[in-house]
C-alpha cells in the first residue's frame, strides 16, 4: 500500500468568483518526472499551493501515500516528505547560502526547544551532522564557493540553485518545482536538466511546472496540460505534442503572443 | 565586525569585571542600571530583532519579574536569591499565554495589542491587585542579597549580581544563535511562508521567542528590585517598553548594537545631566538620524555562524 503516489481527485479552488483550479484530477507515480504545463494564469501554481497546504481546495481530495493531506498545514506536509520551490524565488535573503540550506534540515534535526537555551553534547553532534548534510548539498549543487554569502546578493541562476538545495536538504520523497528554469540562460537550463535527472536517479519523484516547451518535452515522463483551471490533456510528451486540443490552447496561443 | 566579536566582547567583559572599583557610588548605580537594562534590551532583541515581532510590551515582563521578587520577599519572607526561579518562570509562562492568541497578528496589530497588555499590567499594579502589589507606591523595604549566609549590602555586590545575570544572558544568546530554534526565529523573520514551506511550525517558535524573552526580562526584574530594594508601577510603564523597542531598532539586532543603544539611552543622559530636558530633545534627533542613515541599526545583525569547514577559498562575507 505504501506506494509513493500523489493522487488529486476533482480538486477545485476558487478565489471569489474565479475558479482557478476546476475539477482537476491527476496521478503522479513514484519515480516519475511529472510536468504540469498551461498558459499564463491557467492555475498551475494554484495546484501546487493546494498540494503543499498554502491553500486548501474547496472540493476534492489530495491523497499522498494513501493519506488525505488536504487541509494539512505546509509544515505538516513537509513532514510527510513533500517539499517545494517557488516561482518567485523565496530565500532568506539576508542569510548566508549555507544557513538557507540548513533550514531544510530543520525537521530532520533532533534538537528540542531547550537546546536554544542550554547546549548538550547531543546538540553539538546534531549540529555537526546537519552542517555535514549542508556541505553535501553545497557540493551537489556546486554552491561551495558561495556558502558564506548572503543569498539575496547572488545572481538569479544561483539563487534558483540555492532554493533547490534547500528543498533537497529535507531529503524529500516528492520534490515540487515551480518553473525552475524561469530566468535561466541556456547553459544554466542544461545544467538544471542534468540536476533534475540526477535527483530522479536518487529515487525522488519530481513534479514540475514549466513554460519552456523544449525543456518539458525533454525532461518529463508524463504531462498534464491545464487551461482555465481545467485539465485539457494528459499523456507522455509524444502524445501531448500531437494532441490537437493542446496545440490549439497552448502552443497556438504561444505563437500568437510572439 | 569579525574583530569586534572576537576581541570586543572579551575586552568588554574584562573592563566590566573591574569597573565598579573605579567608580563612586552614583556612577556605580548608573553602571548597574546599564547592566540591568542591557539584559532587558537583549531579551527584547530575541523577540523584535531575531524574530521580527513588534512587541511593545517588554517592560511588562521586566516588571512581572521585579514584582515577583518583591512580593515573595516582602510578604512571604523568601530570600532574594530564592525568588529567582519564579521571577523567571512566572513572566515566561505569562509570555507564552499572552503570545498564544496574538502571534499570528501582523506587525502593526501586534504592536497595539502588546501596548494594551502593558497598560493593563500597570493598571493592575496601581490598583493593588489582591492587596499584594502595594498600589501606586509599590513595595519597598526589600532585603538585601544574602548568599551562603553572608549579607551583601554593598552596591558592589548588586553590581556583580547584575553582571552575572548579563553574562548568563549573553551565554544563552550565543547558545540560541547556534541552535535549531535560534535559526528558526531568523527564518520566520526573513520569510514566514518560506519557513513554513520548509517545515517550520512558525507559531510554536514565535511563542518560544516570547517565552524566552519574558523569562530573561523577568530575571533582570529581580536585579532591578534588589538594586532599589523597592518596586513601583511607573518603572514598568509602556514608555519604558518604547525605549527598549527603540534601542533594538536604533542599535541593530546585535550584542554590540543593543549594548550601545542602552549606553546611549540610559548612560549618556546621566553624563549630560546638567542639560536636563534638552538631552531628550537631542536624543530624539539622534534616533531619527540613526534610522535614516543606518536603517538596519548602528551595528546591524550578523546572522548565525556557519562552521569554518563550509567556508571555501574564494568566498567572503561570514
Ligand atoms: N491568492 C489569490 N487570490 C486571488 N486570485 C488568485 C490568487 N492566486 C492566484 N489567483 C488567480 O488564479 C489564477 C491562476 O493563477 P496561477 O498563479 O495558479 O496561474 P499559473 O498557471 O501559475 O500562471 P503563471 O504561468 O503566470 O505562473 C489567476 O487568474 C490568478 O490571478
Ligand atoms: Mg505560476
Amino acid at each position: 500500500m505504501a506506494h509513493n503516489e500523489l493522487i488529486l481527485t476533482n480538486v477545485t479552488k476558487r478565489f471569489g468568483g474565479l475558479t482557478a483550479v476546476d475539477d482537476l484530477s491527476m496521478k503522479v507515480q513514484e519515480g516519475q518526472i511529472y510536468g504540469i504545463i498551461g498558459p499564463n494564469g491557467a492555475g498551475k501554481t494554484t495546484v501546487f499551493n493546494c498540494i503543499t497546504g498554502i491553500y486548501k481546495s474547496e472540493e476534492g481530495s489530495v491523497n499522498w501515500r494513501g493519506e488525505e493531506i488536504r487541509g494539512l498545514t505546509p509544515y505538516q506536509i513537509v513532514d510527510r516528505g513533500i517539499v517545494r520551490t517557488f516561482q518567485t524565488i523565496r530565500l532568506f535573503s539576508q542569510m548566508s547560502v549555507a544557513e538557507n540550506i540548513m533550514s531544510g534540515r530543520h525537521i530532520k534535526s533532533c534538537q528540542h526547544w531547550w537546546h536554544g537555551i542550554v547546549p548538550t553534547p547531543g546538540k553539538k553532534r546534531d549540529e555537526l551532522d546537519n552542517w555535514k548534510k549542508v556541505e553535501q548539498q553545497l557540493n551537489f549543487f556546486n554552491l561551495s564557493e558561495f556558502a558564506a554569502m548572503p543569498a539575496g546578493s547572488l545572481p538569479y541562476g544561483i539563487q534558483r540553485r540555492v532554493e533547490m538545495a534547500r528543498a533537497m536538504a529535507v531529503d524529500p520523497t516528492l520534490l515540487i518545482l515551480d518553473e525552475p528554469a524561469a530566468g535561466l540562460n541556456d547553459k544554466e537550463t542544461m545544467e538544471l536538466l542534468e540536476t533534475i535527472f540526477k535527483i530522479r536517479d536518487q529515487g525522488i519523484t519530481v513534479l514540475l511546472i514549466e513554460h519552456d516547451m523544449d525543456m518539458v518535452m525533454e525532461v518529463t515522463d508524463y504531462l498534464t496540460v491545464i487551461n482555465f483551471g481545467k485539465q485539457i490533456a494528459e499523456g507522455t510528451p509524444e502524445e501531448i505534442q500531437k494532441n490537437p486540443a493542446v496545440i490549439e490552447a497552448y502552443l497556438g496561443s504561444e505563437d500568437d503572443d510572439e | 565586525m569579525n574583530n569586534l566579536n572576537r576581541f570586543g566582547l572579551p575586552v568588554f567583559i574584562l573592563v566590566m569585571a573591574v569597573l565598579p572599583y573605579t567608580l563612586n557610588e552614583r556612577w556605580q548605580a548608573v553602571a548597574i542600571t546599564f547592566l540591568v537594562f542591557s539584559v532587558v534590551a537583549l531579551s527584547q532583541d530575541i523577540v523584535l530583532g531575531k524574530s521580527g515581532m513588534f512587541n511593545m510590551g517588554q517592560a511588562l515582563f521586566f516588571g512581572m519579574g521585579a514584582y515577583t521578587t518583591a512580593i515573595l520577599n516582602n510578604h512571604f519572607g523568601w530570600p532574594i536569591v530564592a525568588t529567582i526561579p519564579l521571577a523567571i518562570l512566572i513572566p515566561a509562562i505569562f509570555g507564552i499565554l499572552l503570545a498564544g492568541p496574538i502571534v499570528h497578528l501582523r506587525g502593526d496589530y501586534l504592536l497595539v495589542v502588546t501596548i494594551g497588555f502593558n497598560i493593563v499590567f500597570v493598571q493592575v499594579l496601581q490598583n493593588n491587585l489582591g492587596g499584594v502589589t502595594g498600589g501606586p507606591n509599590g513595595i519597598f523595604g526589600l532585603d538585601s542579597l544574602k548568599i551562603l549566609g553572608a549579607n551583601l549590602t554593598s552596591q558592589i555586590a548588586v553590581y556583580y549580581f547584575a553582571f552575572v545575570v548579563l553574562l548568563l544572558t549573553l551565554w544563552v544568546m550565543s547558545n540560541l544563535e547556534k541552535s535549531k530554534p535560534g535559526r528558526a526565529l531568523h527564518y520566520l523573520r526573513e520569510d514566514q511562508l518560506a519557513a513554513e514551506s520548509i517545515g517550520i511550525n512558525t507559531r510554536v517558535y514565535k511563542i518560544f521567542a516570547f517565552g524566552l524573552g519574558a523569562g530573561i526580562a523577568g530575571l533582570a526584574g529581580t536585579v532591578f528590585a534588589t538594586q532599589y530594594a523597592a518596586v513601583s508601577p511607573e518603572a514598568f510603564d509602556f514608555i519604558q517598553s518604547v525605549l527598549f523597542f527603540s534601542i533594538v531598532l536604533v542599535g541593530g539586532s546585535s550584542i554590540p548594537g543593543v549594548m550601545l543603544g542602552v549606553f546611549v539611552m540610559f548612560v549618556v543622559p546621566e553624563i549630560f545631566r546638567e542639560f536636563a530636558t534638552w538631552r531628550y530633545f537631542v536624543f530624539g534627533f539622534a534616533m531619527i538620524l540613526a534610522m535614516i542613515l543606518r536603517p538596519r541599526g548602528i551595528v546591524p545583525a550578523t546572522f548565525g555562524k556557519i562552521p569554518k569547514f563550509l567556508i571555501k577559498g574564494g568566498s567572503h562575507g561570514a
